[in-house]
C-alpha cells in the first residue's frame, strides 16, 4: 500500500517537474528598445502595453520613479528605465510606451523607448550575464544570443522590487 | 473532514462570541450575586463549551468547563455564594479557558501549548466541594426550587437535578419563544419563520448524559454541538430590557465572512469614482450645450444614480458597523481586575456602548483605550485614603463614553482622579530634553497635557505592573492618528481627566478638501481639517527661522505644501495666499497651498507594495477626471513640516527669471498649414521673438506640458485635426501657470457665436482672417507687452 502510494506521488512530482524544463527549452520574450540598446522581458510577466498617459508626480521618491497613474481604476507606479539605467532621459515621444509588468506582488508600468518584437529564443542561447554589466545588480537574468544581435534579458521581479 | 473544520470554524467563532458575553456577566455579578438569571446565562456559556468542545474532542478544555460549570452549577442551586475569592478563581479559569480557545484557532488543539489546569480544577473542585457547607446555611429565599436541598449530596444525584432544573427552564423558554413566534406568525403570516432552535429541548438530556458518562456516542453529542443557538440567544437577551427581548430575539441575521463585505465595498469604491466622474462630465456638458432638453434627461439620470450610489455606499458601510460594545465589554472585568491588584476601588461607568463604528477602526480602538484606561486607573484615580482626604467619595469614578458627532464618533474617558500637573509635566520634558525651557514657558497647559503622549515620558514616580513606563501613551497617539483621529485632553488638578477621541466613521471613503501647489493637488482628510483662511503675505511673521502666523489668539506654525513636498515652482504666489489649518491628535499646522479646489468625496487607495511607505503620503484616489490625486498623511505631513525653514515671504517676493529682450520672449504659433503659419511668423519678424510651430491642437498641448520653452502667447487656429482650437484653449486654462497666457485666436470664423465661443474657451484675443500683419503684430506686441 505505502510503496504504491509512493509511487503515484513521485510519478506526480515527475509531472509537475517536467513540463517546465520543457517551457525553458524555448523562452517568449518581448523586445524593446532603451537608448541604444534592445532588452527584453518573458511575455507573461507583461499584464499590458499602452501609450503614454498622463501621471502623478510623487514626492520625495529617486528620480527614476515618474509617479502613479490610473490604469483603469488601479493605481500603479511608473518608472523611467532611462533614468533607472543611468541614461539620459528623453522626451515622449510617437513611439513611447508604457509597459505594465506584473509581478508576484507588485504591479508597475515602466516607460520604454520603442518595442521591437515578440521573440522567441532557445535556452540553450540564453548565457549569463557578463558580471559587471550594470550599475543595477542583479537586474540581468541572462544575455540572449541571436542571429544578428544580442539582447540583455532582465528580471521582472528585480525591476519590481523596491529598492529606496 | 471539511465537515469537521466548518463545525470546527462555527466552534470557534461562537465560542470567542460567549466568553465577551462571559466577562461581561461575571462582573455584572460580583455586583448581584442574586441575580439568578444572569448566574444562568453564565452557566449555559460554560456548559455549551463544554458540550461542543467535548465532541470536538478537546480534552483540556472539556475538562476544565467541567469543572467550572460544577461550580457555576452550586452557585445557580445557591448551594454556593460567589465571594470575592470564589469570583477570582472563576475569572481565572476564564481566562485560562480563553487561553486553550486561541491555542486551538491557533493550533487546532488544545495540548500544544501545554497548559496545565490541573491546579486550577483542584481549586475548582475545593470550592464546589469543601466549601459548600460554610456556604449552603447562607442561601436565601429567593430561589425556590434549589435551596429545598440543603445539603450536600451525591454527585450524580446532584447532575439528575440539574437536568431536572434544565428540563424546566428550558420548557418555559421554548414556551416562550414559542409564543412570540404565534404572536408573530399572526402579524405577519407571509414573513418566513424565524429558524426554530430544534435541537434545544434535547440539549438537557444530552447534557446529564455527558455528564454520566463522557463515552458518549456521536449521535447525542452532535446534538449537543448543534445546541448553541439557544443558550445564546437567552444570554445576549439576559441583560436588554424585556421589551427588547423579544425584538432581538425575532431578528434575523446570517453571518458573512468579512473578506466578502470588504470585496463588496471596494465594488462600491469604485462605483463612487465612477459617480465622481460623471458628475464632472455633467458639468462639463452643461457649458456646452446650455439650454439643450436631452442636458435636463442626463441631469435627471445622474442626480438619481449620484443619491442611488450615496444610499448604497451608505448601506454597505452599515453592513460593517459593529457596535463599540464590542470593545467596552471587556473594560468592566479589566476594571475590576486592576482594582483589586491596585488596592483601589474604582466604579465603571459605560454609556453609548451601542454606538456603531466601522469593523477595522473597532479593531483599532482597543489598544489605545486599554492603555488610556490603565492610566487612569493608575495615576488618575487615587486611593481610597487620599480620595477620603480630598472630600471625594471614597470609590473612584471612570466613565466611558461614546457618541456621535457628525461624522465622527467621540469617545470619552473621564477620570475624577488626582489630575495632570502641567508644570509637572513641563520640568518633566524639559529633564528629559524633550523641550526647551524656553518652548516650556511659552506653553499653554494644554499644549502642556499634550506631552504626555510623547515616548518615555511618564509622570509616575514608580513604574508599576499597570503602568509607568511611558509607553502606553505613545501607543495611543499612534493608533489614534492612524485612523486619522484626533485626541483632546483636558485636566483639572485634583479634579480629574477628560481624554477625548475623535475619530472618523469609516476609513475606506473619506470627505477630503482637494488643494493645489502650484501645478499639483493634494487631498487632505477633511477630518484633520480645522478651518481653512486667506490671509495677506505679510501677516506672516518669522520667527526663529519658522514662519508663523498670528490667527485670533493663537500662534500658528506656517508651512507651504510646496516645500514639503518639492513641487517645482512654476509661477509667482499672489498677494495672498491661503492657509489650511490641519489638527490631529494634539497638534496643529498651517499648510499654506496656492488654490483651493473643494471638498470632494474620495476612495482611499492604495499606492501598492512598491511606493508604499512614502512619507507624507497616505495613499492615492482617482479624481472625476481620471486623475490620480494623492492623499495626504496628516502624521506625517506635521513630521516633515519641522524640518523645513524656508522663509515663505522672502521667497514668494523673488520673482521667476525675467525676460529683457524680445528674442526672450517665445511665441507659439499653431495652426495646421504650413503655409498659414508662416504667415504669423512673417507677421512677427519685426518685433524679434521667436516663434515655434505646432500642427494641431495635441501637439501645442504637449509642448507646454513639457516645459521645455517658457511660452509668452499662443496663436491658434480654431480648425485643426485631433484637437480643435476651442478644446486647446479650454485644456491650457486648466493649468494655473497659463491662467494668464495670452491666448490668441487665428481663424476665418467669424460669426458672433464663433467668437462667443471662443471668450467661453479662454481665448484673450480673437483675430479673424484675412488679417494684415501690422495687425497681428500689433496686437501680439500687446499682449506680451513689448
Amino acid at each position: 500500500m505505502n510503496d504504491k502510494l509512493n509511487q503515484i506521488v513521485q510519478k506526480q512530482q515527475k509531472q509537475i517537474e517536467e513540463p517546465q524544463k520543457k517551457e525553458d527549452d524555448v523562452v517568449q520574450l518581448v523586445g524593446f528598445i532603451i537608448g541604444q540598446e534592445e532588452y527584453a522581458v518573458p511575455i507573461l510577466s507583461i499584464q499590458e502595453i499602452i501609450k503614454p498617459i498622463e501621471y502623478t508626480r510623487v514626492p520625495s521618491v529617486p528620480d527614476y520613479i515618474l509617479g502613479v497613474f490610473n490604469l483603469r481604476g488601479s493605481v500603479i507606479p511608473l518608472i523611467d528605465l532611462r533614468r533607472k539605467f543611468k541614461m539620459e532621459p528623453s522626451k515622449v515621444s510617437e513611439d513611447t510606451r508604457y509597459i505594465v509588468m506584473k509581478g508576484r506582488d507588485n504591479t508597475a508600468g515602466f516607460v520604454i523607448d520603442r518595442l521591437t518584437e515578440a521573440i522567441r529564443i532557445k535556452g540553450s542561447h540564453i548565457g549569463p550575464p557578463p558580471e559587471t554589466i550594470h550599475a543595477e545588480k542583479g537586474l540581468v537574468y541572462g544575455i540572449g544570443m541571436r542571429d544578428d544581435s544580442i539582447l540583455t534579458i532582465l528580471k521582472v521581479e528585480q525591476l519590481l522590487k523596491r529598492d529606496f | 473532514m471539511e465537515d469537521i473544520q466548518e463545525i470546527l470554524e462555527d466552534f470557534l467563532v461562537e465560542a470567542f462570541e460567549l466568553i465577551e458575553q462571559i466577562d461581561q456577566n461575571l462582573v455584572e455579578l460580583e455586583a448581584n450575586p442574586d441575580d439568578l438569571e444572569l448566574l444562568n446565562s453564565i452557566f449555559r456559556v460554560a456548559h455549551t463549551i463544554k458540550g461542543s468542545s467535548s465532541f470536538l474532542n478537546f480534552d483540556v478544555l472539556t475538562h476544565l468547563t467541567h469543572h467550572m460549570e460544577d461550580v457555576l452549577n452550586k452557585a445557580r442551586h445557591g448551594e454556593l455564594k460567589l465571594k470575592n475569592h470564589v469570583m477570582d478563581v472563576v475569572l481565572e479559569s476564564i481566562d485560562l479557558m480563553k487561553a486553550l480557545l486561541h491555542a486551538i484557532r491557533d493550533n487546532g488543539n488544545d495540548t500544544s501549548i501545554g497548559l496545565d489546569i490541573t491546579d486550577i480544577c483542584t481549586r475548582l473542585d475545593a470550592i464546589s466541594s469543601g466549601e459548600d457547607g460554610n456556604t449552603a446555611p447562607a442561601v436565601t429565599s429567593e430561589k425556590p426550587k434549589a435551596e429545598v436541598a440543603p445539603v450536600i449530596e451525591d454527585d450524580n444525584k446532584d447532575y439528575s437535578k440539574l437536568s431536572d432544573q434544565e428540563v424546566e427552564d428550558e420548557i418555559e423558554r421554548l414556551l416562550k419563544m414559542r409564543k412570540e413566534e404565534d404572536k408573530k406568525r399572526r402579524e405577519s403570516s407571509g414573513v418566513a419563520k424565524p429558524v426554530t432552535p430544534t435541537p434545544a429541548p434535547v440539549a438537557p438530556t444530552t447534557a446529564s448524559l455527558s455528564q454520566d458518562d463522557d463515552d458518549d456516542d456521536d449521535g447525542e453529542d452532535k446534538k449537543s454541538s448543534a445546541r448553541p443557538s439557544a443558550p445564546r440567544a437567552d444570554a445576549s437577551a439576559a441583560n436588554t430590557p424585556a421589551k427588547k427581548e423579544a425584538a432581538s430575539a425575532m431578528e434575523q441575521t446570517i453571518r458573512v465572512e468579512v473578506k466578502r463585505l470588504d470585496h463588496l465595498m471596494n465594488l462600491i469604491g469604485e462605483l463612487v469614482l465612477g459617480k465622481n466622474r460623471l458628475l464632472k462630465i455633467y458639468d462639463d456638458v452643461e457649458e456646452r450645450y446650455e439650454g439643450e432638453k436631452f442636458l435636463e434627461e442626463l441631469n435627471q439620470v445622474v442626480s438619481s444614480i449620484s443619491l442611488v450610489t450615496t444610499d448604497l455606499q451608505i448601506a454597505v458601510m452599515k453592513t460593517r458597523m459593529l457596535p463599540i460594545a464590542k470593545v467596552f465589554n471587556k473594560f468592566p472585568r479589566m476594571v475590576r481586575d486592576l482594582s483589586r491588584e491596585l488596592g483601589k476601588q474604582i466604579e465603571l461607568e459605560i454609556s453609548g456602548e451601542e454606538t456603531e463604528l466601522d469593523k477595522s477602526i473597532v479593531e483599532e480602538i482597543g489598544d489605545p483605550l486599554v492603555h488610556i484606561i490603565r492610566n487612569s486607573c493608575d495615576h488618575g484615580i487615587e486611593n481610597g485614603k487620599a480620595r477620603l482626604l480630598k472630600g471625594k467619595s471614597e470609590v473612584g469614578l471612570i466613565q466611558l463614553k461614546a457618541y456621535n458627532e457628525g461624522n465622527h464618533i467621540v469617545i470619552e474617558i473621564t477620570d475624577d482622579g488626582n489630575g495632570l500637573d502641567p508644570d509637572i509635566l513641563r520640568s518633566k520634558a524639559i529633564e528629559k530634553g524633550m523641550i526647551s525651557e524656553r518652548e516650556a514657558d511659552g506653553m499653554s497647559d494644554k499644549e502642556a497635557f499634550a506631552l504626555i503622549f510623547k515616548p518615555s515620558l511618564s509622570t509616575a514616580k514608580v513604574v508599576t505592573n499597570v503602568s509607568g513606563r511611558g509607553v502606553g501613551m505613545d501607543v495611543v497617539k499612534t493608533n489614534i492618528e492612524k485612523l486619522n483621529g484626533i485626541i483632546d485632553v483636558d485636566s483639572e488638578l485634583g479634579r480629574g481627566t477628560v481624554i477625548k477621541l475623535k475619530i472618523p466613521l469609516t476609513l475606506a471613503i473619506i470627505q477630503a478638501l482637494l488643494v493645489g501647489a502650484q501645478e499639483e493637488y493634494y487631498a487632505i482628510p477633511l477630518a484633520s481639517v480645522l478651518e481653512t483662511v486667506r490671509i495677506p503675505l505679510d501677516e506672516i511673521y518669522t520667527i526663529e527661522g519658522k514662519n508663523v502666523l498670528r490667527l485670533r489668539d493663537e500662534v500658528l506654525s506656517l508651512v507651504r505644501l510646496s516645500d514639503i513636498f518639492g513641487v517645482k515652482q512654476v509661477y509667482e504666489g499672489a498677494e495672498h495666499t491661503y492657509v489650511v489649518v490641519i489638527g490631529l491628535a494634539e497638534s496643529k499646522l498651517g499648510v499654506v497651498v496656492d488654490t483651493l479646489v473643494g471638498q470632494e468625496e474620495i476612495v482611499i487607495k492604495s499606492l501598492g507594495d512598491y511606493l508604499q511607505g512614502i512619507e507624507g503620503i497616505a495613499g492615492a484616489t482617482i479624481r472625476g477626471d481620471g486623475r490620480v490625486t494623492l492623499i495626504i498623511d496628516v502624521a506625517a505631513l506635521m513630521n516633515l513640516a519641522k524640518g523645513i525653514t524656508v522663509d515663505i515671504r522672502a521667497s514668494s517676493e523673488t520673482a521667476v527669471k525675467t525676460k529683457t529682450q524680445p528674442s526672450d520672449y517665445v511665441v507659439l504659433a499653431v495652426d495646421d498649414s504650413a503655409m498659414d503659419r508662416n504667415i504669423m511668423k512673417k507677421s512677427m519678424e519685426p518685433i524679434g521673438v521667436k516663434v515655434i510651430e505646432a500642427s494641431n491642437g495635441q501637439e501645442a498641448l504637449n509642448m507646454l506640458k513639457s516645459a521645455e520653452y517658457s511660452i509668452d502667447a499662443v496663436l491658434i487656429d480654431i480648425e485643426m485635426p485631433r484637437m480643435d482650437g476651442y478644446t486647446l484653449a479650454g485644456e491650457i486654462r486648466k493649468y494655473s501657470k497659463y491662467k494668464n497666457l495670452p491666448l490668441i485666436a487665428v481663424t476665418s470664423r467669424t460669426s458672433k457665436s464663433d467668437r462667443l465661443r471662443g471668450v467661453e474657451s479662454g481665448m484673450s484675443e480673437y483675430i479673424t482672417k484675412p488679417y494684415s500683419p501690422e495687425y497681428l503684430e500689433s496686437v501680439v506686441r500687446k499682449n506680451i507687452k513689448l
